[in-house]
């Protein structure tokens, strides 16, 4: 005959029941084990069978453990006695716990975290500010006291435009100390918008005498003239044609693209501002490429529009007008002047200063190649021709390589922004858990909805795991440090599309602007109303009405 | 008397099973699982895994008590109701009444009506 108590007492494992109610627990469930055992004997059973038919009348002993000590108690098990696969006692949940806190530690993972555009968060697109107001004072607060150029600058470039003053402030204190820095003098003018009750002119002309050689300067003069002409010109006509007679006639704009267009070169200094935002990050500890990114968006570059009036005023009101006249030379002048404009242009590694480039230059060689073709200077045509066909149809919205890379970045972000709802969610179950299992550890009677919230909590551990992985795979392909971008168009299509895609996926038609800003109190609100009012009803589903005979 | 909720009443038929085996007589789990099986002649099993728990919670409750008495040469915890219980047990059973009656006229009256067009129909074919 089986020893039935000792099977029900190993089966059974530890069972915390006081006042000798274990032992008489197993004596019972041990009798009914030994009875159905003998009854199969009976039966004609063989001893081997009937034990096996005994024991299946308990398939599941955790289960069976937990149930009678929920009923003896009234009480769930404690999570400390608890044997489920996701229970304290368990060293693989400690050991999923423990991993998941490796990949928090990870530079990356906490990479992919931030990266998420919270309301409130920064950078805020499209805004230059990249960091809070509180950072960047200790920003500014550091490059004073250190006497440190550069962090100076850095606050003159990010400053928000309600904060000019600092700004200007900074940049002065900024240029005293390096001189090398004056191309910040391009953002402080603010040349390229209309900002009211601002004179951008004294920062371009300290523009153009530091970088004389440089168009950049005179188009934001360019720029800045045209704003302050922007009054007088609703009084033209809104057509293209006449806006541009009117804008020839203009010698503050005419004269200040002129020069533009004669200069040696052209250089928006993205180069510096990319290098001086990307050090001033990774000293400010700040290795996050979406901040280094929307940097970026603060660099000023000047009004397309304006350049497009005055290549046209070459290509078509001095070029053509030539041409026609049969004054050919003064003709191809212009056209060639187009020409080299964009060969500059083309210097600027901007995606779109590249683009436009290539587009004027196209325009300006078709109006070279039939002039040249009908005056017979049949070798020049050939040049220009091969010139023509040289250049790169680059169209950035139609770039195949550019979509999948959309595409891919998309589908990325989908999944960072997924799991990290998920972290964010089993982050905290996992946080309440390990609060009530340590307080439960510590004293195993200290509460009753403690016990219970350990236990429906059990599962976070192990499923915060699964989805920090999730996050840290989803993110992987795009973590890198700043330190390894080395141009903002580096930047552009090694880390744009995946944050481009998470703003899309947040967005959720404008939830971060109207939803949460608006609705997410009043929600909170209705929330806990229609919480109070099921209750209610919950209440009074068994109450007797009061013209119920019971009701009295 | 207005019929608790299908959840309820299932929790309750298996409580009420029981405090109706315990009404007669003392008895212990074993004998308890047997009787609800023999007596429906199969039709209702209840699994001993979970006939202890719902032995043990009526007994938190009061409902029952259990007892270490000797029986065949061993001990055996035997179960008799108490007079909490008989108060319960009379309410299950009352209510229980209630509602298998209210569904018996139904079903019965569907059946009947059923017999009676059958029977009408073949009387006309006839």
């Amino acid at each position: 005959m089986p020893d039935w108590k000792k099977i029900v007492r190993e089966k059974l494992g530890t069972l915390p029941l006081t006042n000798g109610r274990r032992d008489e627990v197993i004596e019972e469930l041990a009798q009914q084990l030994e009875s159905a055992y003998e009854e199969a004997l009976a039966q004609g059973i063989n001893e081997q069978e009937a034990m096996q038919r005994s024991l299946a009348q308990f398939k599941d002993w955790e289960r069976l453990r937990c149930e009678v000590f929920q009923s003896v108690e009234g009480a769930r098990l404690p999570v400390w006695e608890q044997n489920g696969a996701f229970s304290p006692r368990r060293w693989p949940v400690w050991i999923a716990l423990g991993l998941s806190a490796l990949l928090f530690a990870l530079p990356t993972f906490r990479q992919a975290l931030e990266m998420i555009p919270l309301p409130g968060s920064y950078p805020e697109p499209p805004s230059s500010q990249i960091l809070s107001d509180a950072a960047l004072r200790r920003v500014e607060h550091s490059g004073d006291k250190q006497k440190y150029a550069r962090a100076l600058a850095f606050v003159a470039l990010h400053s928000p435009k309600e904060d000019d003053e600092r700004a200007v402030q900074a940049a002065e204190k900024a240029i005293a100390l390096d001189p090398q820095l004056t191309w910040i003098a391009a953002k402080i003018s603010h040349a390229t918008y209309l900002y009211p009750g601002y004179d951008p002119h004294p920062w371009i002309e300290r523009l153009k005498a530091w970088d004389p050689q440089n168009g950049f300067a005179y188009m934001l003069e360019a720029d800045a003239n045209f704003h302050w002409w922007e009054t007088p010109w609703t009084k033209y006509s809104a057509t293209p044609g006449g806006l541009r007679a009117a804008l020839a006639a203009e010698p503050r704009w005419r004269i200040s693209m002129e020069k533009a267009f004669a200069a040696p070169r052209i250089d928006f200094y993205d180069a510096q501002q990319f290098a001086l935002d990307r050090q001033v990050l990774l000293e400010q500890g700040f290795d996050r490429p979406e901040m280094l990114l929307a940097a970026g968006w603060s660099q000023p570059v000047p009004v397309l529009m304006l350049i497009s009036f005055y290549i046209d005023i070459q290509l078509k009101d001095i070029g053509e007008t030539a041409e026609k006249a049969g004054r050919t030379d003064d003709a191809l002048a212009a056209y060639w002047s187009v020409v080299r404009f964009g060969e500059r242009l083309k210097a600027e590694p901007m995606d779109t200063a590249q683009t436009y480039s290539n587009k004027l230059r196209r325009d300006a060689y078709k109006h070279i190649l039939p002039l040249l073709r009908s005056n017979g200077r049949a070798a020049e045509a050939s040049a220009v021709e091969s010139a023509l066909a040289a250049l790169p149809r680059f169209d950035y919205s139609v770039e195949p390589s550019y979509f999948s890379l959309e595409a891919m970045g998309n589908r990325s972000a989908r999944v960072i922004v997924v799991s990290a709802i998920l972290v964010a969610l089993l982050g905290t179950a996992t946080i309440l858990w390990l609060i009530f299992v340590i307080a439960l550890k510590w004293n195993a009677d200290f509460s009753r909805p403690f016990n219970r919230l350990a236990s429906s909590l059990c599962f976070a551990p192990p499923a915060l795991l699964l989805a920090s992985i999730a996050l840290f795979l989803g993110y992987y392909p795009y973590a890198r440090s700043i330190a390894q971008f080395h141009s903002y168009k580096d930047l552009e299509y090694g880390y744009a599309p995946v944050l481009v895609g998470l703003y899309n996926v947040t967005r959720f038609g404008n939830l971060n602007d109207v939803w949460l800003s608006h609705m997410f109190w009043p929600s909170v609100w209705c929330a806990a109303v229609a919480l109070v009012g099921a209750g209610l009803l919950w209440w009074m589903r068994d109450r007797p009405r009061p013209d119920h005979p019971d009701a009295a | 008397m207005a019929i608790a909720s299908d959840r309820e009443l299932k929790k309750g038929n298996a409580e009420l099973l029981i405090l109706a085996l315990l009404e007669e007589k003392a008895r212990h789990g074993y004998e308890i699982g047997k009787l609800i099986a023999e007596r429906s002649e199969g039709v209702l099993r209840f699994h001993v895994a979970s006939l202890y728990p719902l032995l043990y919670r009526l007994e938190r409750r009061g409902w029952i008590k259990g007892e270490w008495e000797p029986a065949g040469g061993r001990r055996r915890r035997y179960y008799r109701l108490t007079p909490t219980g008989r108060k319960i047990l009379a309410e299950q059973r009352s209510r229980w009444r209630a509602f298998s009656g209210a569904v018996n006229r139904i079903v019965e009256a569907g059946a009947a009506h059923h017999s009676a067009a059958s029977y009408s129909m073949e009387a006309q074919h006839a």
